[in-house]
């Protein structure tokens, strides 16, 4: 196993400043969501610790999420798969092909077994017996558990990985599953969103990269310093939210406004995701900022949450929940009425025959 | 004028009185505010600094009605504690339940022409103890969705499994929605239930969530049980 350099290093190599160095400390810092306090680790990790070897591989998807990626700005996508990590395998941004590039894969999980990072983006195809998803004539499941045996860490990229992903929509043809399952029990860091946020996906490759250890996972094995907040407490509409400023078509003058997208069905309030605070390629922008309601795409099975754009699902021609809600207690009422009129009639007859009886008697 | 000799039968403690109707009261709230929050009213006001349809005032209610119904759980408890009468869970593992909730079915079903007078309908304590797990639904997906807000925090740890066991929180949202209506529906028919054995029965059924006693003409089959 040949020695690898750490960032230090790299940046020496390079003939760059420390001062440049410690300048890059302090934006990884912030990058990786940590506080300010854990720059000195950062300072210690960078210039002691060796940058790993990472292998990405691809499974049920659209490999949106690598398109989400090299979008990073900070870092650049390119500087951390050049320079900062060893990227050693990757489907969609290796130039290598063919049979030499599956066996560099084999050399490389030889190599540094127990060492690389294995970052996973898609699902398994469970049906078939796994044949929905095949990658270098086996089938991904396989590739999948091969790849993970010897990872010190898995980062699942992606709701495909993470949850299943769209082709997980209901009636599941393939079979769709997140990877968590296929994995031998090791810990997965899912990193979900259908794509997740880039410098959220650097981030977290950064922290393993670093610090050699999983950053705080959540219940869930999500990052908590990206996926520890809805979108609805950090989102910038939230005040027009509690003011009751809501927009109640994409064209009317609330819309225009820039109003809460709450009654067009947005998922902020159900979303754990950094797109409030951190927003997407620089900063620019995110989904509610534009005016598209949140479809809460870092959630589990939010590809069969339908629809996107109203609060309650509707049921055919009758509507939504409250629709039949009410139908439902109307009906209720009518036949208590109805059944309050039959008891009365039911009543007197009963005492009627009660009376005959006694006369009877009598 | 006519003599009529009577017994009464004290049957529930001020502490179940006054959680009964702290819960119609709650109840009524927070069905109307959850309403409001499902769906919030339109913007009608010329100018938007006049809204008058303040989320935030309508949640703060909802969650306000909603921790008052669940401290005044403790007065349900505290009533089960001290006073028989206010047992009222279904007696499941008793064979007589059974036969007796046919009997009470049959008559509502007005398939016969009466049934025999209990202090505490089986089938009205059967419904109570599904009020009871419906209200459960509605509190634990509640405090789901309420703690949430701070996935850290003591109340997360408490209720942030539901989100997980429901599968995703907008489901959460759904199951709170669709089984408050449900409180409704049972609503509807407790009303009318208590209000036909009040009238017609002659069942002391609602004077007696007021005062606690029922002041019956006859002898109710179960009036041992309070004894």
């Amino acid at each position: 196993m040949q020695q690898r350099e750490t960032l230090w290093e790299a940046y020496l190599r390079r003939g760059l400043s420390r001062r440049s160095f410690l300048k890059g400390c302090f934006a990884l810092t912030a990058m990786m969501g940590l506080s300010l306090d854990k720059f000195n680790d950062v300072v210690e990790a960078a210039s002691g610790r060796p940058l790993p070897v990472v292998i990405w591989i691809h499974g049920h998807e659209c490999t949106g999420c690598d398109e989400s990626f090299i979008r990073s700005a900070s870092p650049l996508a390119s500087d951390l798969v050049l320079n900062e990590i060893a990227l050693e395998y990757d489907h969609l941004l290796s130039a290598a092909c063919g049979e030499p590039f599956e066996a560099h894969l084999d050399q490389t999980i030889q190599n540094y077994y127990g060492n690389y990072i294995l970052a996973v983006e898609g699902a398994v195809a469970t049906k078939m017996n796994g044949a929905y998803c095949m990658s270098g004539g086996h089938t991904f499941t396989s590739l999948l558990q091969k790849a993970a045996a010897g990872a010190a860490a898995i980062i699942a990229y992606g709701s495909c990985s993470s949850y299943g992903g769209i082709q997980a929509a209901n009636p599941n043809p393939t079979g769709s599953a997140g990877i968590e399952m296929f994995v031998g029990g090791k810990p997965v860091i899912k990193v979900p969103g259908c794509p997740p946020i880039p410098e959220v996906m650097t981030g977290v490759v950064m922290h393993v990269a670093l610090f050699g250890n999983l950053p705080d996972l959540d219940s869930d094995g999500r990052p908590k310093q990206f996926f520890g907040n809805r979108i609805h407490d950090t989102c910038y509409r939230r005040p027009f939210f509690d003011a009751g400023l809501f927009a109640e078509t994409f064209d009317d003058a609330g819309a225009k406004a820039g109003w809460c997208l709450y009654k067009l069905g947005c998922r902020g309030p159900e979303t754990y995701s950094s797109c409030g605070n951190l927003r997407w390629y620089q900063g620019m922008s995110y989904p509610i900022q534009s005016g598209a309601p949140c479809i809460g795409c870092a959630n589990a099975h939010f590809w069969d949450e339908e629809p996107f754009t109203d609060r309650l699902p509707k049921y055919g021609k009758i509507g939504d929940a409250d629709k039949i809600g009410i139908g439902l207690g109307v009906m209720a009422t009518a036949g208590v009425a109805a059944h309050a009129v039959a008891s009365v009639i039911q009543r007197n007859s009963r005492d009627k025959v009660a009376e005959e009886n006694r006369h009877d008697e009598d | 004028m006519k003599e009529v000799k009577r017994k009464e039968f004290y049957l529930f403690s001020p502490f179940l009185r006054i959680f009964h109707w702290i819960m119609v009261t709650m109840i009524l709230i927070l069905f109307a505010t959850g309403i409001l929050i499902a769906k919030p009213l339109q913007v009608m006001t010329p100018e938007p600094f006049l809204t008058i349809t303040s989320m935030d005032l309508v949640r703060d209610i909802h969650f306000v009605a909603a921790f008052i119904l669940c401290a005044s759980l403790i007065l349900r408890v505290y009533g089960f504690a001290i006073n028989r009468g206010d047992r009222l869970f279904p007696r499941f593992w008793e064979g007589h339940f059974y036969s007796e909730t046919v009997d009470v079915a049959l008559h509502y079903m007005l398939l016969k022409k009466e049934h025999a007078s209990y202090l505490r309908n089986p089938m009205a304590r059967a419904s109570y103890a599904m009020l009871y797990v419906l209200l459960a639904i509605e509190i634990f997906t509640g405090f789901a969705m309420y703690f949430m807000n701070k996935p850290n925090g003591t109340g997360a740890a408490l209720f942030g499994w539901v989100n997980t066991i429901l599968g995703s929180e907008m489901m959460t949202h759904l199951v709170h929605h669709y089984v408050a209506w449900f409180i409704i529906l049972f609503a509807i028919g407790h009303l009318y239930m208590v209000v036909r054995a009040e009238f017609m029965e002659g069942e002391s059924e609602v004077s007696s969530m007021f005062s606690g006693s029922k002041i019956l003409a006859h002898n109710p089959k179960d009036a041992n049980e309070v004894d």
